[in-house]
């Protein structure tokens, strides 16, 4: 299929509106929920696609919308809220899903779950320990894509945490314990490429395999812990080689807030991956050109398609559609070719508002369409 | 051998302590609950860490949100920066952002310890920043070269070290993951000397412990050597024991044996083997026994469950067990 350049498509999970959180604990919805429902109903028009869930929430009758139904309703939002943004690939904000590591290794067996880690000041996260070998019970994210390819109007593309991001997110018991002698930095690395690979095959790729059967085209393999850990770069791309061999589908890779350089060439080994989808616009500032990494790949000859970051999830200053338009520039002089190129943004949107959410989408939008005025017409 | 043993670094939090300050943060408790929690943990971290045998007892400085934050919030010059990576974790630490050249603040580190160290400080262990991690880690924006920032931080923690050495305080550990994930060398590496003979200026007779985490340490080893500390420590899951430099050291060698990457728990026997093949390489003064990196990668239950393992290689040890 031909595309016109500089496709453009989301990256992670949106935040979920307040109606949807409230809706699905059965609690009545407050003004300012209401009023979130209404506006964004009348913005992108989902709400008459189940009419009676919204009525209930609106009146003030929670119970008549059971959980599920507030959920495939926030799931509804997200798609349409992607979609008249004007993305081409889009999936559904990851309306039914909390976080991207605790949902996963709940779905498989020879986990324990021993208590919360301090993140940063009073905020903590739970870390499970794998103490058994890794067994998936089903796959999962499976009835989520149903409800998106049923109900998608775009392209939709699915976005699934890494064998590496899980395993670097988990203590590594079970491994470590078969490496014979002292644990040191040597048994360490190898229980941990074990841990990767094993959760690779007996994980995720039974789950990929899967979702491919219902008809999944796009996967996008999170790996945000890549950057972590530099030096085990080999290990990021065994995992996303034994989680993707004998598939067939479009995979693309998404890591961020990382040094890529220091993952190159090694992550080049990364057979079945189509696309890297990563964040630059972070790194963009005056006087730092954010997309100069991009010509490490183009030194190593690397040709594959590139998630261009182009907006910043960090920030709530919305880019102009120039700004956007610029960094495509600066990506295709790099590049040389802009038939590789989509947009995007960073990451994830969740920690922004949803009308911030939407402005920086639109940005995209219309900058990639500014850069696609330009690039096009000589060849026209 | 003389071997001591103790903590290195934060230990976790409780999870009703967790549950508390999230509680705190969500406006559905007092801060004097709060508070009132804090004093019970800590409490029992000092329990734990006197059933253990271990030296000192730290508290476990539960209430330090990071090992800056103090740092930033009390002494001149700083202001407290954005959220930043903590080395290669999933934990985080708000950069210190050092707009003017720094000054302490008399008393106000001291305030900030744990209060059962401030009640009983003879036989607590102080943990700091070391002045290198500490230059390297912050934001500098007061236009002091980073070689002259290290050797000031150093001259002012060796101020802090001569008043908490005054009420009583024996031991000083400085955590220095920096001297290993980023070696210093040049006049970098003369003003990390220059930064230590400052606060060894101010040891009077006490103890100071440079602990290196977060990275392999062998090629640390000739700057290790130069510090003019008590001892050196190194973590054992980053350095692997035939790496230590062979030959005879004046100073005490630190050992991370206790591993907060994984809930695993570490065999006693197969510690005190590599505890012995350390020792055999260098024939330290003293060996000083801990957890490699800072036990709050963990959570409460494994992190207490881990810290057994210590008193456990002492036994072995001083019974001469193979």
């Amino acid at each position: 299929m031909t595309r016109a350049l500089f496709p453009t498509q989301e990256i992670g999970s949106l935040a979920k509106p307040r109606w949807q959180i409230l809706g699905q604990r059965s609690e009545p919805l407050d003004a300012p929920a209401k009023e979130e429902l209404r506006v964004w109903d009348e913005r992108v028009g989902f709400g008459k696609e189940a009419p009676e869930v919204r009525d209930a929430l609106l009146a003030g009758r929670p119970r008549e919308a059971n959980p599920e139904a507030v959920r495939d309703l926030g799931a509804l939002f997200g798609l349409r809220f992607l979609e008249t943004a004007g993305l081409d690939r889009v999936y559904d904000g990851e309306a039914r899903r909390i976080e991207m590591y605790e949902y996963p290794i709940r779905q498989m067996r020879g986990f324990r779950f021993g208590g919360h880690v301090r993140s940063f000041d009073n905020k903590y996260y739970l870390k499970a320990a794998v103490t058994d070998e890794v067994r998936l019970d089903h796959p999962y994210h499976v009835d989520e894509f149903d409800f998106v390819k049923q109900h998608a109007r775009a392209e939709p593309k699915l976005p699934v945490t890494g064998p590496y991001t899980l395993a670097d997110w988990s203590y590594n018991e079970y491994y470590l314990a078969r490496q014979p002698g002292w644990k040191g930095r040597a048994a360490r690395r190898a229980a941990q490429h074990e841990f990767v690979v094993d959760l690779a095959r007996r994980a995720l790729r039974p789950t990929l395999s899967a979702l491919i059967d219902r008809g999944c085209k796009v996967i996008q393999i999170d790996e945000p812990a890549a950057g972590t850990h530099p030096d085990e770069a080999a290990i990021v791309v065994d995992g996303f080689n034994a989680a993707t061999e004998g598939l067939d589908a479009e995979f693309t890779m998404h890591i961020c807030y990382s040094n890529y350089a220091d993952l190159l060439p090694t992550l080049l080994e990364a057979k079945k991956c189509r696309q890297w989808a990563w964040e630059f616009a972070n790194r963009d500032s005056p006087g730092h050109d954010g997309y100069a990494v991009l010509k490490v790949l183009a030194d190593y000859g690397d040709t594959r398609e590139i998630g261009l970051g182009a907006v910043d999830v960090h920030r709530d200053a919305v880019e102009t559609p120039e700004t956007v338009a610029d960094r495509i520039r600066r990506a295709v002089n790099y590049l040389g070719d802009p038939s590789r190129i989509w947009v995007n943004p960073d990451c994830g949107l969740r920690t922004r508002s949803l009308p911030v959410a939407r402005a920086k989408l639109e940005a995209v939008v219309k900058g990639a369409a500014i850069a696609r005025a330009e690039f096009e017409a000589p060849r026209r | 051998m003389l071997v001591r043993t103790g903590l290195t670094g934060p230990f976790p939090r409780s999870e009703a302590l967790v549950g508390a300050t999230r509680d705190l943060d969500r406006g559905r408790t007092t801060t004097e609950a709060v508070e009132e929690l804090y004093a019970k943990t800590e409490e029992e971290v000092v329990t734990l860490e006197h059933r253990l045998g271990f030296d000192e007892a730290t508290a476990g400085y539960l209430r330090w949100p990071d090992l800056f934050r103090p740092f930033a919030e009390t002494w001149e010059g700083f202001t407290v920066g954005p959220l930043t990576r903590w080395l290669e974790t999933n934990t985080f630490y708000r950069q210190p952002i050092l707009l003017a050249p720094p000054g302490r603040t008399p008393g106000a580190i001291a305030a900030r310890l744990p209060p059962p160290l401030q009640h009983s400080p003879t036989t607590s262990r102080v943990l700091l920043p070391g002045p290198y991690s500490f230059a390297v880690m912050l934001d500098n924006r007061s236009g002091e070269t980073e070689p002259a920032l290290i050797h000031r931080l150093g001259r002012l923690l060796g101020e802090e070290v001569r008043e908490l050495r005054a009420q009583g305080f024996p031991l000083f550990l400085f955590s220095e993951p920096q001297l290993v994930v980023r070696p210093p060398e040049g006049p970098r590496a003369e003003a990390v000397i220059a930064g230590y003979r400052a606060i060894q200026g101010a040891i009077d007779g006490g103890t100071s412990v440079v602990w290196t985490y977060g990275a392999d340490a062998r090629g640390a080893f000739p700057l290790l050597e130069r510090l003019p500390v008590s001892a050196v420590g190194v973590d054992l899951a980053e350095t692997e024991v035939d790496q230590i430099p062979e030959g005879p050291s004046g100073k005490g060698l630190g050992l991370g044996v206790v591993d907060p990457h994984t809930t695993l728990e570490e065999d006693p026997a197969e510690v005190a083997r590599v505890v012995r093949a350390a020792y055999a390489r260098r024939h330290p003064s003293s060996v000083f026994l801990g957890p490699g990196a800072p036990l709050d990668l963990l959570p409460w239950e494994p992190a207490t469950r881990k810290l057994h393992v210590l008193p456990a290689v002492r036994r072995v040890l001083s019974e001469g067990r193979p």
